[in-house]
């Protein structure tokens, strides 16, 4: 009986020293870890991302293979009457021009009646844009939306020098005003 | 003087946005949705004198316009401009007049006849 009392008594008493430090649950039922489902890995951000982000990032990166014409006058903000009816000449600006020119159509100018000096009301009569070759010009032109032409510069036919040319008697080179 | 020559080649780009044509039609899409949803709160919040129809026809039109555009990187920047229009609606950047722009015509008639053209100080 006294050996049933002090055991009692002392379960009670651990048990007291237990509750100290721990939360007292109220609920009827105990939750135990099932230690014989495997628990899920913690991902990294790594692998969770590469799934689509990583691959569209990659690909992003890199270069993709397009067919269609570049036509930027969706995006330009180049007015509407600016892309459909101007018409640019595409040439040298002199004979040993090493830069291609855009030359736009002239649009209506006047003289301004203060200071006499000239004005116009096209926003592209100033634009200079120089391409060191002919394909580039034309797709600039091309990209813009411009309907263009190229002018080749005029072909001579080399002028023959010679030193007695100067005595022919049928070219018109002795002048009587030298 | 060179002819006009059919210049569509295929060739290596940067991507903006999209990678491909399916991808830059999806984000279309989901940019007029996102509009369209918006269009009952625009008319509140701007008091604008328009009907729900009428602006989602309007924004039909809009959409519409760049129908034949095929360049998937001109797709994307107007799909980020969209973008841009849209959170200046919706944050009320815009004011009443900037919205109701939309329906205005953009062309101004010119003068046909010789007094108008005189008195608009053409030729």
């Amino acid at each position: 009986m006294a050996l049933r009392l002090s055991t009692s008594l002392l379960s009670q008493l651990s048990r007291v020293g237990r509750l100290q430090g721990r939360a007292v649950s109220t609920s009827a039922v105990r939750y135990v870890d099932d230690l014989t489902v495997k628990q899920v890995e913690p991902k990294d951000t790594k692998s969770i991302l590469a799934s689509e982000e990583v691959q569209h990032q990659k690909a992003i990166s890199g270069y993709i293979t397009i067919d269609t014409p570049v036509d930027i006058t969706p995006i330009s903000g180049v007015p509407e009457e600016h892309i459909k009816t101007r018409r640019v000449v595409i040439k040298l600006p002199s004979k040993n021009a090493m830069q291609w020119r855009l030359f736009f159509d002239e649009r209506e100018r006047w003289e301004n009646p203060l200071m006499g000096w000239s004005s116009t009301a096209d926003p592209l009569s100033n634009i200079q844009v120089d391409f060191s070759s002919q394909e580039d010009a034309i797709a600039f032109c091309d990209k813009n939306g411009w309907e263009w032409t190229v002018v080749d510069p005029p072909v001579k036919p080399p002028r023959v020098k010679n030193y007695g040319a100067n005595f022919s008697w049928n070219k018109r080179t002795r002048r009587s005003t030298k | 003087m060179a002819s006009r020559l059919a210049r569509s080649t295929v060739r290596q780009v940067k991507p903006l946005l999209s990678i491909d044509q399916g991808e830059a039609r999806k984000r279309v899409l989901n940019l007029y949705k996102a509009w369209y949803r918006q269009i009952p709160y625009i008319v509140v919040d701007y008091d604008l004198p328009k009907s729900k129809e009428q602006c989602r026809q309007k924004l039909r039109e809009e959409f519409e316009k760049h129908r034949h555009v095929q360049d998937i990187r001109t797709v994307d920047m107007l799909v980020i401009k969209g973008q841009m229009e849209l959170k200046e609606t919706v944050e009320i950047w815009k004011q009443k007049h900037g919205l109701m722009a939309y329906w205005r015509d953009s062309v101004e008639p010119r003068p046909k006849d010789f007094l108008s053209k005189f008195l608009d100080g053409h030729e």
